[in-house]
């Protein structure tokens, strides 16, 4: 029988490639302009603030021989807000990629780490260290709040991996469960610790970028990048994940140990930023999503656009948690749960909406 | 019936004493079979025979409590995944919903197994990516989202990234359920055109019987009859395995065999002839 719908042409075929490199032209452009937007949000992030600073003393602090007046600008700049943009970045990008992680493994398009449990597992271990210690925050956060959220990610796979085929569903709603386990033990042992101390861990269960210093930041910025190569490594393999576990398998994939191992990345991650900056949710939900709109995720371009969108979003949340009131910062998790928590309802109407 | 089938050498793929469980459900019952090269096998059977199960076994998603799958005689588990996904593709029903990934993402996904870590596409892989998307006809749509696009034209997707993968074997569970006729009919000559061997399972027996060389059925987990069309498809064995009446006859384009069912039947049988279509 004659099929005239499936005729190959090479005419058709230089037509196609020509499209695709067009693609790629226009993601490229996209990429280019979203890195100039971050720089120029890093410099409203360095002008912004409690201490008005102009956009030429940011500019003129970069290159020190030049500047005649007071060192007091440059060490506001220096000391102060560039640590803090750069944390904030980071968050921001690591919370991003983190969510696209959970997302794809589990392709679950609402997953979001402070959703899977995994934030509050962390959040748990620097609480636990810092009752049973009785100090303040010291080096073994990061380790204690990655010790926390692995216990969420063993939990979760204990439940929710049972049976292989009903991972995806069973894992959502199983961390939906320990994460509000791990908030009330939390909150239990926050019952009994000393009321000055409730106050510092309460402020930093809701976000803040105040802590930030030079010397925290290489930690992070470690996790964070080796993270992202190891994504854009590994690329292909996640979007085969998309495609679900048997075609995933049927590529050559090792799902199992491929999604244990996103899903340890995944927690690192989110262990390393909560111990510093606290839990700070939605990000990772919303930022996947708004690129998705815009460009496929299946590109290299999709990771290292939703990375850096990320970081976007995140400093310019900071420069309003430090500008919005006056003489006062506002936590940064209120900001992103307020916004996350619209777009998240946005989301669903949306989607409950659409036709077909 | 079926005869415990020979692993001869110019078999590609033969499954031996092929047994697996679940619960304490047998899902395969002590499966022989093998596939030659260049040929068609289709895989019949109602409802919960197995059928997917069968197909399962042989891609590599399960590893069968008993018996041995051989790929160019060689056991399928011995070889490392990716190897075997370098001659193997398979066309699965599932599909990603809620991702935005175009059809060029989900094409070029096939090349996963010949594919390093940090390795980007190269000149060839984008020409056979291209030339498999122009195969299967959906060069207008290369950019456009795969969750968008019609049944037909993700299942059509989904055989461009098989054909990127370029195996010499293609498995595909049901390729052609919840399509138009139209498409029906333009998936499997797509997939006949590819000149490699192929094993499908089928809802259609009239369609499977048009496009196979060789049939399978199986029924409660048993391989019952294997053999040509001509072999396979007839009244007694759709009586026997699918509960139903039915006329067979011979196709007016191919000859091979046709079948016309019985409706409104009921238990008593007289020579039931009331047709309603």
């Amino acid at each position: 029988m004659p099929n005239h719908a499936i005729t190959p042409h090479s005419r058709i075929t230089a037509a196609q490639s020509e499209k695709v490199a067009k693609t790629q032209l226009n993601y490229l452009s996209i990429t280019l302009v979203t890195t100039f937007i971050c720089l120029l949000s890093f410099f409203c992030a360095l002008s912004y603030g409690a201490a008005d600073i102009s956009f030429s003393d940011v500019w003129q602090s970069f290159f020190p021989e030049q500047t005649k007046e007071t060192g007091f600008i440059d060490r506001i700049i220096w000391e102060l807000r560039m640590p803090r943009a750069i944390l904030a970045f980071l968050a921001g990008c690591g919370l991003a990629i983190s969510g696209l992680i959970l997302q794809t493994v589990t392709r679950n398009p609402l997953a979001d780490p402070y959703l899977f449990g995994i934030s509050s597992g962390a959040s748990l271990g620097v609480v636990m260290l810092i009752t049973f210690t009785g100090g303040m925050f010291t080096g073994l956060a990061p380790i204690a709040a990655f010790i926390g959220s692995l216990l969420a990610m063993v939990m979760l796979m204990l439940i929710a991996g049972r049976r292989q085929s009903q991972q995806v569903e069973s894992m959502l709603l199983a961390g939906v469960a320990l994460s509000f386990l791990f908030s009330s033990i939390t909150n239990l042992l926050l019952y009994h610790t000393d009321p000055q101390a409730v106050t510092a861990v309460l402020f930093w269960t809701l976000g803040s970028f105040s802590r930030a210093q030079w010397e925290n930041l290489l930690f992070p910025t470690i996790v964070i990048s080796v993270c992202i190569t190891i994504m854009l490594a590994y690329r292909r393999q996640l979007n085969a994940m998309l495609l679900g576990d048997e075609s995933a398998t049927t590529l050559g994939i090792n799902v199992n140990r491929f999604r244990l191992i996103m899903l340890l990345l995944s927690s690192l991650i989110t262990a390393t930023l909560v111990s510093m900056c606290g839990g700070i949710g939605f990000v990772g939900l919303m930022i996947p999503h708004i690129v998705r709109f815009f460009i496929s995720q299946g590109s290299m371009y999709g990771i290292l656009l939703t990375a850096l969108v990320g970081g976007i979003f995140m400093l310019w949340v900071d420069i309003l948690s430090r500008t919005v009131l006056e003489n006062q910062e506002l936590p940064v998790g209120v900001i992103t749960a307020a916004t996350g928590s619209l777009f998240f309802l946005t989301l669903l109407y949306f989607r409950k909406n659409r036709p077909n | 019936m079926s005869k415990a089938s020979h692993t001869t050498s110019k078999s590609l793929l033969t499954a031996e004493h092929l047994t697996w469980c679940t619960d304490g459900n047998v899902i395969l019952d002590d499966i022989n079979l093998a596939v030659n090269h260049q040929s068609f096998t289709g895989i019949l059977g109602p409802n919960g025979a197995g059928k997917s199960s069968l197909l399962r076994c042989l891609y590599r998603f399960v590893k069968p409590e008993q018996g041995v799958v051989r790929f160019d005689n060689q056991d399928i588990w011995q070889l490392h995944a990716n190897d075997y996904a370098k001659h193997v593709a398979v066309v699965l029903q599932e599909a990603p919903s809620h991702f935005n990934l175009t059809v060029y993402d989900v094409v070029a996904l096939g090349l996963i197994p010949h594919k390093g870590l940090f390795s980007t596409a190269n000149k060839s892989d984008e020409e056979k990516i291209a030339q498999a998307i122009t195969q299967v006809g959906l060069t207008h749509k290369v950019q456009q989202s795969f969750e968008h696009l019609s049944g037909g034209e993700k299942q059509r997707a989904l055989i461009a990234r098989a054909i990127v993968q370029s195996p010499k074997l293609l498995l595909m569970d049901e390729p052609t359920s919840h399509l138009d006729v139209r498409y029906q009919i333009q998936i499997m000559e797509l997939v006949k055109s590819l000149g490699i061997t192929v094993i499908a399972s089928f809802h259609d027996l009239n369609l499977a019987s048009a496009m196979c060389d060789n049939l399978m059925v199986l029924n409660q987990g048993k391989l019952v009859v294997q053999g040509t069309p001509q072999e396979v498809i007839t009244a007694k064995m759709l009586s026997d395995v699918f509960g139903v009446c039915a006329h067979v006859e011979q196709h007016p384009q191919h000859n091979v065999p046709h079948i016309s069912y019985y409706y409104g039947y009921k238990q008593d049988d007289t020579h039931s002839g009331d047709e309603h279509a």
